[in-house]
């Protein structure tokens, strides 16, 4: 029975667990993601949930449990944060080139030192490199409609990846919106059982692929893999849109924008916050838009180029850092590249703000968007790069 | 060749593909012949560790590994998909080398008994990271010659079997290839235990203990007959020894190693005060419960 | 084709050998069998070890210098 109730983002990931039939669930607990593990403990407890729920002694020993369990052909599911994404770091090497669509939750968290429990996107950041999808979710009903995605995605015979639904500790996975889960049968006529071409470990039927001889070609696959994985994306955000009611607009959606030469890009809870100033600056005439990246791997290169050809300026908000790097935060340095080789180049800038978790607020966005409507109209950038939080914006805190 | 043929069908019975690519002389295939032998073709083996991955890149049972500090954690996921799939009929054996179970993985092989999952975890301990050209491992002998000790470890083998039967697991057992009908008894019981069993084989190692290969088997029999190496098993608790040999001196297995050639009398001495002190602990609590 | 490479080989004295299946029993590479007609090696995959020859009671295997 489909229902609707106010609901975290960690209840919403359990639902969506349960929802998707997952199988084996190697989890360790930490910060924010606690609350996950914990409802899915007690679903299974209560009878409501089947699944072989393991109580690892670590995050490494997670995802390799995870890995076991995805060739030997379960459906698995995991989460972590921070410390223990990179705690488990060796181990999320493995699922990609081995081609096992897990799916986990990355529960943002900055890492330590120079952090706290509440989130920024290092961590997930971090693992951009390793060939896992990452999407991005703004709120708890996001996070339930996005599992479920993962799983077509991950699995679908195109991808075989796996899938990182990141949602931002407190602001998502222990902040209450209203949520509706959908309906367990709605789901099964959209998730079909796990079956992997490529896998099976059992005595009579033992298949697996071979030891690649040639790692520049291996790797290329794994390539080619995240390439299609953009178009899968988009097909199942269309096909769930439709079934129920719910669509995110595959790896990119534009929110008032029409008419708009300037825009704003978030990535997660921000984007709530975000939506509200833009609308407010709107109403008093002006004409700033705001771009939600949803997806980061893939990552929406040509979506990007097509839309910078209206947004002559452009606003990164880099909830990351990366010291010593090229200029500013991940995500900049990221829609930089894909925005290169235009003709007429957009004017970029990028703000690093909401670093340990610090809130993001609405001066704090309306500030930035403010910069980011000051040099479309001067035809230039003051300061490439700005850490917001270092200046004074008349806030008390 | 008509023999060609025999052996192709025996290689397929035996589930071993002969002509491992692991030193000649290397216990470890033969460790594995004997074991597929009594675990038969309903086997997922796991395991990684560049000395192990020798012998079972050759398993023609489905096999699936990830790195060597991964011990017994992949075979975690793999014994609860089965269960989620209901395949209780399939047996997990999970398998990696000394350094691994000793050392980088030692946290991990200890969960796996507390939450005594159901697989059967085999150690086969060559006594150094040998592939990798003979560095000192945790279960690495007192005295012994290794590229990271070359004046001789100073410090003690750690005892693993019986930290991992502290753990409270149904079965932990020690084997050697030299005596095959001791070693398949055993794994033929483990086999139809439930939960977390644990096997402990000596590994003969040519290249790293420094001997002729031809003498593999003379060794680790050596090894059993001086009490170096005890065959023993402890199930539910209870200690075993399913082997009481006339003991010999010690000596006698340390000078066919040339990994020993540096000890001195007295280091010998003390080996043997060793060797002795735990042959009559073990003596003492043959028979009896172990847990504390 | 994977090629071994040995320096000495086993060669069996089926005469002497008393068919006790030590030399099967702990070939490492399983390359040794005894049959009705007494011991057989599989050269395509022998390395030349000499487990058999040293664990033989009888001194029936010897190991032989490779060509």
């Amino acid at each position: 029975m489909e229902f609707t109730r106010m609901m975290e983002g960690n209840e919403a990931a359990a639902w969506a667990a349960k929802l998707s039939r997952v199988e084996v669930i190697p989890a360790y607990p930490i910060t924010p993601q606690t609350e996950l593990i914990s409802h899915i403990a007690s679903m299974i407890a209560r009878g409501e949930m089947k699944a072989q729920y393991i109580k690892v002694e670590g995050e490494h020993t997670a995802m390799a449990a995870a890995c076991g369990a995805s060739a030997a052909g379960a459906r698995v599911f995991t989460a972590s944060s921070s410390q223990g994404i990179c705690f488990m770091e060796e181990a999320l090497w493995m699922p990609p080139g081995r081609r096992l669509p897990i799916v986990m939750c990355m529960v943002n968290r900055s890492i330590a030192p120079l952090g706290s429990l509440r989130p920024d996107h290092n961590d997930s950041l971090l693992q951009r490199d390793t060939g896992w999808i990452q999407l991005y979710c703004e709120n708890s009903q996001e996070v339930l409609d996005t599992i479920i995605q993962a799983y077509r995605i991950g699995e679908d015979r195109r991808v075989y990846l796996p899938v990182a639904v990141c949602y931002d500790g407190y602001f998502v996975s222990a902040t209450a919106t209203p949520t509706t889960v959908p309906d367990q049968e709605d789901v099964d006529a959209f998730l079909p059982p796990y079956e992997h071409e490529m896998y099976s470990l059992m005595p009579e039927d033992y298949r697996r692929p071979a030891f690649p001889l040639n790692i520049a070609q291996a790797r290329h696959g794994v390539q080619q893999a995240m390439e299609r994985a953009k178009g899968v994306v988009e097909e199942v955000d269309r096909e769930y849109a439709k079934r129920f009611g719910r669509g995110y607009d595959g790896l990119l959606e534009e929110y008032a924008c029409d008419d708009a030469e300037a825009v704003l890009v978030t990535m997660g809870s921000m984007t709530g916050t975000a939506r509200d100033v833009i609308d407010e600056m709107r109403a008093e005439g002006k004409l700033i838009g705001l771009v939600k990246l949803r997806g980061f791997r893939p990552f929406p290169t040509e979506e990007l180029r097509e839309m910078a050809k209206k947004y002559h300026a452009i606003g990164i908000v880099d909830r990351n850092t990366s010291y010593g790097s090229a200029g500013g935060g991940i995500v900049a340095i990221e829609a930089a590249r894909a925005l290169y080789p235009m003709d007429d180049r957009s004017l970029l800038l990028d703000f690093h703000v909401g670093l340990g978790g610090s809130d993001i607020t609405m001066r704090q966005v309306r500030y930035m968007a403010d910069r980011v409507l000051e040099a479309l109209e001067k035809g230039k950038v003051e300061k490439e790069v700005e850490w917001v939080e270092l200046l004074d914006l008349g806030e008390v805190m | 060749m008509e023999t060609d043929r025999l052996f192709d069908e025996s290689y397929e019975r035996g589930l071993l593909q002969g002509g491992t690519t692991c030193c000649p002389g290397c216990g470890g295939p033969l460790f594995w012949r004997m074991a597929l032998d009594v675990l038969g073709p309903k086997t997922i083996a796991y395991g990684d560790g560049p000395c192990a991955m020798c012998a079972l890149s050759n398993v023609k049972v489905p096999f699936f590994g990830l790195h060597f500090s991964f011990v017994a954690d992949g075979s975690t996921g793999i014994v609860a998909a089965l269960a989620a799939k209901g395949r209780g009929d399939i047996t997990v054996v999970s398998s990696a080398g000394d350094g691994a179970i000793g050392d980088i993985s030692f946290g991990k092989v200890s969960a796996a008994a507390e939450r005594n999952e159901n697989m059967i975890q085999v150690c086969v301990d060559n006594e150094a990271y040998m592939n990798t050209g003979i560095q000192k491992s945790g279960l690495t002998p007192f005295g012994a010659w290794t590229t990271t000790t070359p004046l001789g470890k100073g410090s003690p083998k750690k005892r693993i079997p019986m930290i991992i039967a502290q753990h409270g697991v149904p079965y932990v057992a020690t084997v050697s290839v030299a005596y095959p009908r001791d070693l398949k008894a055993k794994i033929r019981k483990a086999k139809g235990i439930r939960g977390f069993r644990y096997i402990h084989t000596v590994m003969p190692c040519p290249t790293g203990w420094r001997f002729n290969p031809a003498k593999s088997v003379e060794v680790v029999r050596l090894g059993v007959q001086t009490w170096a190496w005890p065959l023993y098993e402890v199930e539910d608790g209870v200690l075993r020894l399913t082997l009481k040999p006339k003991q010999r001196p010690v000596e006698e297995y340390l000078r066919t190693q040339g990994r020993f050639r540096r000890l001195s009398q007295e280091q010998i001495e003390f080996i043997q005060r060793q060797v002795d002190a735990e042959r009559r602990r073990l003596l003492k609590f043959d028979g009896k419960s172990i847990i504390h | 084709m994977s090629h071994v490479i040995r320096a000495f080989r086993p060669e069996a004295d089926n005469e002497k050998c008393v068919r006790c299946g030590n030399c099967q029993t702990f070939c490492p590479e399983g390359t040794v069998m005894l049959t009705e007609e007494g011991v057989v090696f599989d050269y395509r995959y022998c390395k030349g070890c000499g487990i058999c020859a040293n664990e033989c009671p009888v001194d029936a295997i010897k190991m032989v210098r490779e060509a």
